[in-house]
C-alpha cells in the first residue's frame, strides 16, 4: 500500500505553488480575451493563389479606420482578420474591399459579436461558473448526507469544491500564460471546457470518497479515519487513473486530428482533467484528513 | 431455470438492438439489398451550420417604440416578415426563431448551405422599413450667427467683382468658370448652360439674359445677385423671335453662404410613430391615365388611419416625408387632414420600382427596426474539413480507447469494447432518428467534440464495475458473484460521478450560446445513454458468455490467480 496521506505536504506545497503561479499570471497578464468577449470581427480569408504578406494586407484596409487590427497567416493559405468592429456595414466594407483586391480570395468564416451580445456572453459566463460550482457542492454533500462522523458530509463537499477549484484555477492560470506568449485566446468554448473539467473533475474524487464511506461503515474501531482514507484511496487508485486515462486519450485524439477549431477547446480539457484526476487523488481526500485533524485539534 | 431464460430473452433484444443500430448507423453493410439500404440511407444526421458551411444571424430588434405589451406580437410579424422573405429566397430549411434575454428581443436566421454569405445578408436586410415623418422645428444649433453670415457674404461679393473685372478686361470666360464656378451643373462646361427658353431661370437671372441690348458673345457688365449668390452672366447666342426666344448662355457662380447648407438644405423631421407595421395594403397606381407617373398607393389599418389623420391635421402647409429603410424617398406637402387612411408616394418610380416597392411593402414592412449583432459563417468547404477531421479523431479516440480497455480488461475489455460499438451505434441513430421527434438533435462540431468525449467517459462505468469485480475475486468470490457483486457496488459511484456532469451539462444548456448548447446536449445525452450501455449491456453480455469456464482462466480478466491464493492464505 502506498502512503498518499502520509505526504500530504509534498502534494499541497506543489498546489498551492501551482495555484499561486496561476492566480499571479492570471493577475499580471489576464486573460486573453476572444471576440466572444470583447466584440469584434474574427475573418479568415483564404487565398487560392499566393497568400498576400500580412502587411501588404493590413495597408489595404488601412483606410477603413479598423480598430485594433490583428493578422495572423495560418496553415492553410489563409489569413486571420481580426478587429474591434461596432456594426455590420464595417464587416460589408471589409468583405467588398478583399474581393476587389484580392479577387482569389474567399472569407472561409466570419464571427461578428456586437458588443451587446459579448457583454451578456461574459455575465452568462460568470454566472455559469458560480452556478455550477454551487450545483456540485451540494449535490455532494447530498450524496454523502449519510455519513457524519466522523467528518460532516458537507466538508466532503467543500474538499471535493476546494480540489475543484484548485483545478480550474490551474487551466484558466495556464491560459492566462498561453494567452501571454501563444496568443490563445479564450472564448465561450473556454467556458464549456471549464464546467465540463468541473463536472468530470467531481467524478473522480466522488469514486474516491465513496470508497472511504463504504470503508467507514465497515471499518473495525481499531483503524484511524486517516488509515481508512489512506486504504480507500489505494483501493481506488487504478480505477481513478484508468477512467482518466480513457478520457485523457480521446481528448488526445481529438487535439491532435480534430483540426484546429477545437484544439484550444480540448487542451483545456487535457490541463483540467489532468490536474483534476491529481487532485482527487491527492488533494480531496487529503483535505478530508486534514478537517478531521482540525477537529481534533479543536476538542 | 428462469433466470437463465430472461437472460437468453435479454441477450437476444440486445443483438438485436446492436444489428438495429449498426445498420442505422452504417447502411453500407447492407449496400448488396437496395430496397433496405435505401430505406436506412435516407436517414441523416442532422449537420450544423458549422459541418455542412452556412450563415447564423442575430439580430436585436429595436422595441423603444412599441408599447411593451404588444412586444410578443411585434416579434411574430417581424419572424413572419423575414420568413416569407427568406422562403421566397429559397433557401432549403432555413431556422428562423426569436428569443429573448432579459428585455432585449432577438431574431435568430440560421441559412444552412447558403453559398454567398453577403447575398444571403442582404436579402434579410433588403426587408423595407417604412416609416411617416412630420417637419420637426429646424435645428438651430447647427446654424451659423447672422453677423458672421454676412461678413462672409461681403467677402465672396468682393471677389465675385474682382472676377467680372477680369473677364471683361479680356480674360477666357470658359477657363475661369471651370476653375472659379461654384455651380456643380455647368462649371466643368465652362459656364455653359445651353439653349434655354424665357421663365427657367429665376426672375433676376431671366431679365439679364433675355435682354435684348445685351448682344451675342458680350458680358453683362455687372454682377447679378439672387438667392443663389453672384452671377457674371455672358449670353453667347440667340435664336428665334418673340415667345420662342432661345438663348445659349454660361455664368459663373459665386454662390452665397446661408444656413440652408448647413442644415443640409433639408428641413429636419422628426417620428411619429406610423411606420410600415400600420399598413394593411399597398399597390400601384398612376398618376394620370395611362401608364405614366406610377406611384404607391398605401392604405393604413385603424390605428394607422387614426395615426394619419393626426399627423395631417398637424401638418396643414408643411411637409411630411416617407422614410424607406433610412432614406427619404418623397416629402410631399400636406393640404388637408386625410382621415381615410389612405397614402400616396410618388418618387419619381419607375414601373419596375413601384412594383417592387410594393411587393416589398406587402411582403411586410418590418414593425420595427433590426440590427446584427451577431453573425457565425462559415464556408461549406471548411465545414467540409471540420467534419472529416472531427469525425476521424472520433474513430481513432474510439480504436485507442477499445485497445487501451482490452489490454487492461482483456475478456471484460472484449465486453466493455462491444458495449462500447453498440454505444457509438445508439448515439447516432438518436441522431438520426431525432428528426422525427419533435426534439431534433443538430450535430455541431462541438456536438462531435462532446461526443468524442462522452466515448472516453462512457467505458468510466465499465473500468469502476470492472475493478470492482476484480476485487470481489481477489476476495475469493467465484466470478459470477463478482460479476454481480461488482455491478451492484459500482452503481453508487457511477450514479454520483455522473450526476455532477449532468449538472455541470445542464447548466451549459442553460447559457444557450450555440457553441456551448452543442456541446452540452451531446454531453448530457451520452451521459445517459452511457449509463444505459455500460451498465445493462455488458452486464447481460457478461452474464451470458461468463460460466464456470473461466474460473481456471483467471488471466482472461486480468486477475492473477496468485493474488487470489495468497489472500486465501492471509486469511
Amino acid at each position: 500500500m502506498i502512503n498518499i496521506v502520509g505526504r500530504t505536504k509534498y502534494a499541497y506545497a506543489f498546489s498551492i505553488v501551482l495555484t499561486v503561479l496561476s492566480v499571479a499570471s492570471l493577475f499580471f497578464w489576464g486573460l486573453k480575451f476572444g471576440i466572444d468577449f470583447t466584440g469584434g470581427t474574427l475573418m479568415e480569408v483564404q487565398f487560392s493563389q499566393n497568400v498576400p504578406m500580412n502587411q501588404e494586407v493590413e495597408e489595404n484596409l488601412k483606410d477603413l479606420g479598423l480598430k485594433s487590427m490583428a493578422l495572423q497567416t495560418t496553415a492553410n493559405k489563409s489569413i486571420l482578420i481580426r478587429y474591434a468592429s461596432e456594426e455590420d456595414a464595417t464587416n460589408q466594407a471589409v468583405v467588398k474591399r478583399l474581393t476587389e483586391k484580392y479577387p482569389d480570395s474567399k472569407q472561409l468564416r466570419v464571427d461578428y459579436i456586437n458588443s451587446s451580445v459579448s457583454t451578456e456572453l461574459r455575465k452568462n459566463s460568470l454566472l455559469a461558473i458560480f452556478a455550477a460550482i454551487a450545483g456540485i457542492m451540494v449535490y455532494v454533500a447530498w450524496a454523502f448526507r449519510r455519513v457524519s462522523r466522523p467528518v460532516e458530509s458537507w466538508k466532503y463537499g467543500a474538499g471535493a469544491v476546494i480540489a475543484l477549484a484548485h483545478d480550474i484555477l490551474i487551466t484558466i492560470g495556464a491560459f492566462a500564460f498561453l494567452g501571454h506568449f501563444k496568443g490563445i485566446e479564450v472564448g465561450v468554448p473556454f467556458i464549456a471546457a471549464l464546467l465540463t473539467i468541473l463536472g468530470f473533475s467531481v467524478h473522480d474524487t466522488i469514486v474516491v470518497f465513496d470508497r472511504t464511506r463504504e470503508n467507514l461503515l465497515r471499518s473495525s474501531s481499531k483503524e484511524q479515519f486517516p488509515e481508512i482514507v489512506n486504504r480507500s484511496l489505494n483501493e481506488t487508485l487504478v480505477r481513478s487513473i484508468n477512467t482518466s486515462m480513457t478520457v485523457i486519450i480521446t481528448l488526445l485524439a481529438i487535439y491532435f486530428y480534430g483540426g484546429e477549431s477545437i484544439r484550444d477547446f480540448s487542451l483545456a480539457l487535457l490541463i483540467g482533467v489532468g490536474f483534476g484526476t491529481y487532485s482527487s487523488i491527492f488533494i480531496a481526500s487529503a483535505l478530508l484528513v486534514t478537517f478531521y485533524k482540525m477537529q481534533i485539534k479543536s476538542k | 431455470m428462469i433466470v437463465r431464460k430472461k437472460l437468453l430473452i435479454r441477450f437476444v433484444l440486445i443483438i438485436i438492438l446492436a444489428i438495429a443500430v449498426g445498420l442505422i448507423s452504417y447502411p453500407k453493410a447492407v449496400s448488396k439489398i437496395p430496397p433496405v439500404y435505401n430505406a436506412l440511407n435516407k436517414l441523416k444526421v442532422n449537420l450544423g451550420l458549422d459541418l455542412q458551411g452556412g450563415i447564423h444571424l442575430e439580430y436585436k430588434a429595436d422595441l423603444s417604440q412599441v408599447d411593451s405589451a404588444k412586444a410578443d406580437t411585434a416579434m411574430q410579424s417581424v419572424q413572419d416578415v423575414i420568413e416569407r422573405r427568406v422562403n421566397a429566397f429559397g433557401v432549403a430549411e432555413p431556422v428562423i426563431y426569436t428569443t429573448r434575454s432579459g428585455t432585449d428581443r432577438k431574431l435568430v436566421v440560421e441559412l444552412a448551405g447558403v453559398k454567398d454569405i453577403n447575398e444571403a445578408k442582404n436579402l434579410i436586410k433588403e426587408t423595407p422599413f417604412l416609416e411617416f415623418k412630420k417637419e420637426g422645428e429646424p435645428d438651430k444649433s447647427k446654424e451659423i450667427p447672422q453677423e458672421l453670415l454676412d461678413q462672409l457674404n461681403v467677402q465672396i461679393k468682393a471677389s465675385a467683382e474682382a472676377e467680372l473685372k477680369k473677364v471683361l478686361a479680356g480674360a477666357d470666360f470658359a477657363e475661369e468658370a471651370k476653375a472659379k464656378s461654384e455651380d456643380p451643373g455647368s462649371k466643368d462646361n465652362g459656364g455653359d448652360l445651353d439653349w434655354a427658353k424665357k421663365g427657367m431661370f429665376v426672375p433676376e437671372f431671366d431679365k439679364v439674359l433675355f435682354d435684348p441690348n445685351l448682344k451675342d458673345g458680350e458680358i453683362y457688365p455687372q454682377l447679378v445677385e439672387t438667392d443663389f449668390g453672384w452671377h457674371i452672366i455672358k449670353k453667347i447666342e440667340q435664336r428665334g423671335s418673340r415667345d420662342n426666344v432661345e438663348v445659349h448662355g454660361a455664368h459663373i457662380l459665386f454662390a452665397k453662404k446661408s444656413n440652408a447648407d448647413a442644415t443640409g438644405g433639408q428641413p429636419t423631421f422628426v417620428s411619429t410613430g406610423l411606420t410600415g407595421k400600420n399598413l394593411k395594403s399597398a399597390i400601384v397606381d398612376f398618376k394620370s391615365q395611362g401608364l405614366s407617373e406610377p406611384q404607391v398607393a398605401l392604405k393604413f389599418d385603424a390605428e394607422g388611419t387614426a395615426l394619419f389623420a393626426q399627423i395631417t391635421k398637424e401638418s396643414v402647409g408643411k411637409r411630411v416625408a416617407i422614410y424607406l429603410d433610412g432614406e427619404i424617398i418623397s416629402a410631399p406637402r400636406v393640404n388637408e387632414e386625410i382621415v381615410n387612411g389612405e397614402a400616396v408616394v410618388s418618387g419619381n418610380f419607375t414601373i419596375e420600382e413601384a412594383n417592387n416597392l410594393v411587393k416589398r411593402l406587402n411582403e411586410g414592412a418590418l414593425p420595427v427596426p433590426i440590427s446584427l449583432v451577431s453573425q457565425q459563417s462559415v464556408e461549406s468547404s471548411l465545414g467540409q474539413i471540420s467534419l472529416e477531421k472531427s469525425l476521424k479523431a472520433g474513430l481513432i479516440g474510439m480504436g485507442l480507447v477499445m485497445i487501451f480497455m482490452i489490454l487492461y480488461y482483456r475478456f471484460l475489455g472484449v465486453i466493455a469494447s462491444i458495449a462500447l460499438l453498440i454505444y457509438a451505434g445508439l448515439m447516432i441513430s438518436i441522431f438520426k432518428l431525432s428528426a422525427f421527434t419533435p426534439w431534433s438533435i443538430t450535430l455541431t462540431l462541438p456536438g462531435i467534440a462532446g461526443f468524442v468525449l462522452s466515448i472516453g467517459m462512457a467505458v468510466d462505468a465499465n473500468i469502476l464495475i470492472f475493478e470492482r469485480t476484480k476485487e470481489e475475486i481477489r476476495k475469493g468470490r467465484s466470478i459470477l458473484s463478482a460479476i454481480d457483486e461488482g455491478f451492484k457496488r459500482a452503481w453508487t459511484s457511477i450514479r454520483d460521478g455522473n450526476a455532477s456532469s449532468i449538472i455541470t451539462a445542464l447548466i451549459l444548456i442553460e447559457m444557450g450560446t450555440g457553441f456551448v448548447k452543442g456541446f452540452a446536449v451531446t454531453l448530457v445525452l451520452g451521459v445517459l445513454v452511457s449509463v444505459f450501455t455500460a451498465v445493462n449491456v455488458s452486464k447481460t453480455l457478461l452474464k451470458f458468455l461468463v460460466g464456470d469456464w473461466i474460473q481456471d482462466k483467471l488471466w482472461l480478466i486480468g486477475v492473477k490467480k496468485t493474488s487470489v491464493d495468497n489472500l486465501d492464505n492471509n486469511k
